[in-house]
């Protein structure tokens, strides 16, 4: 089904929510509460270990109009960057 | 393009990249079919019990061995879930030791109790309670399902609540993430190794192992490829609204009930498989406690047992604890004849027919399909923090 969407380089977020540890559901819903902080056409960084959030991400972000940018991997965790609608 | 390319294509969309939940969903059916050709019904919890109950054994608190766990169709179908579970997650560079915060443990623990006693009460998790009950014609599946739905929403408004009176602290490490695929493919010739291994053995049952084993292991690679969740496919239809996993889930059991309801009608398979006394308030208290708590575990019974395959640490947690409460609840039942109490055993045929059951099972799962699938535009359902 999905094909991993590589963040473009050089992106530099303006909130950084640290997810790492939890699992699903909280991640998602970690994002969804942070992502009312920030202002239309801020980025948002979410830090996560569980791999279901490459499914959750972008698929909420698909349904909820915020824009989907990609990810990065780092050192035993990933970067998520969600474009606030 | 070449041969080469190609082959690596196929690689990738076979052993790295996700299923959609739909293809999950219907290779689930068709293995929980095969399950009931080769004996019985897959299930969940009497495996993880079995391992319960000789921690208690162990300690001196029960006085009855229980069944060997390498000789117990329980066990060898959630051993087997385990292997092709963590084979899928190797192969896919997706296993990983991940450690929660605090929080995240005493929420396992907590919810694993809960689960424990739901799934007594039900007769099985949402596997043996729902899933496969529903496949059987068992109509404590749907009372158990009324439970589930209720319960899950109940779970989702505690985490609501959660988010806005707790932090989770720091996460703990993160750690062997970096498994080389290769042991994937070790593993798959071990499995089909312990497989021929049980075929010489003389041990009363052991030539059914094999299948309980591989069957199970299949099982355990479809849920990790497709990440099929069943609290998701619950869940979701109030959270942001997603419908594809409840849409799989009500797929699957068409698929199942039509499959196992035809080895039960053709008289290859006892009726009584999997019809319990449960249906009443048994499922549907048992599937309501279970509900709640599967949402705060972030699994269900088959959903845990996956992660922790994963390597996912919160879900170790629960599936212990799970585990233990389980095989308390269970024996403090029976020790006081109260299995038989939580409600009759009712195979639907028996009042339906086979042709009125079939169309209650896709009439019903189509409801759910229908309403999860218009609130996935409406959001009607939704429940907003």
């Amino acid at each position: 089904m999905s094909d991993i969407k590589k963040a473009p380089d050089g992106i530099t977020a303006n909130h950084t929510l640290d997810a790492k540890g939890l699992s699903c559901p909280m991640p998602l819903l970690r994002t969804k509460k942070e992502i009312e902080k920030l202002k239309s056409g801020e980025i948002l960084e979410v830090l996560g270990t569980d791999p279901g959030s490459r499914n959750d991400i972008p698929g909420w972000c698909s349904r909820s109009g915020h824009e989907y940018l990609g990810e990065k991997e780092d050192a035993g965790f990933i970067r998520f960057y969600v474009k606030k609608k | 393009m070449s041969i080469g390319e190609k082959f690596n294509e196929v690689y990738d969309s076979f052993f790295k990249k996700t299923w959609s939940p739909m293809t999950g969903g219907i290779l689930l059916a068709f293995l929980a079919i095969l399950m009931v050709e080769w004996k019985r019904p897959w299930g969940i919890v009497g495996g993880i019990r079995n391992w319960a109950d000789w921690f208690f054994y162990g300690i001196g608190f029960y006085t009855e061995m229980p069944d060997h766990p390498l000789y117990h169709s329980g066990s060898m179908m959630d051993m087997g879930l385990l292997a092709g579970a963590w084979i899928s997650a190797v192969l896919a560079r997706e296993f990983a030791f991940r450690v929660p915060p605090m929080l995240e443990i005493w929420k396992g623990l907590i919810a694993g109790i809960f689960m424990g006693l739901g799934a007594t009460l039900a007769f099985g998790c949402n596997v043996g309670g729902f899933y496969s009950a529903i496949q059987n014609l068992s109509a404590s599946g749907f009372t158990m399902m009324i439970g589930l739905i209720a319960g899950v929403v109940v779970g989702l408004k505690y985490i609501y609540w959660e988010m806005e009176h707790f932090t989770p602290g720091p996460a703990g490490p993160t750690f062997l993430g970096n498994l080389p695929p290769f042991l994937g493919w070790v593993a798959i010739i071990g499995l089909i190794a312990a497989g021929y291994a049980y075929t010489s053995s003389e041990v009363e049952g052991a030539k059914l192992m094999p299948g309980y084993l591989l069957i199970g292991a299949g099982i355990g690679f479809v849920f990790h490829r497709s990440r099929l969740c069943m609290v998701n496919g619950f869940r979701e239809p109030f959270m942001t609204g997603e419908a594809a996993m409840g849409k799989a889930v009500a797929v699957s059991i068409i698929l199942g009930a039509l499959g196992i309801g035809l080895l039960k009608f053709t008289g290859l398979r006892g009726t009584d498989l999997y019809v319990e006394t449960a249906f009443g308030w048994g499922s549907l208290v048992g599937g309501f406690i279970f509900g709640a708590a599967m949402v705060v575990a972030g699994g269900c019974g088959s959903g845990s047992l996956w992660r922790v395959a994963e390597g996912q640490i919160k879900l170790w947690v629960v599936i212990i604890s799970f585990a233990l409460s389980n095989s308390l609840f269970r024996h403090w039942f029976e020790a006081n004849e109260w299995m038989g109490k939580l409600g009759s055993a009712v195979f639907l045929p028996d009042i339906l027919g086979y042709g009125g059951t079939f169309m209650l099972v896709i009439a019903a799962m189509f409801i759910w399909y229908l309403v999860i699938d218009w609130n996935e535009d409406s959001n009607a359902l939704v429940i907003e923090m």
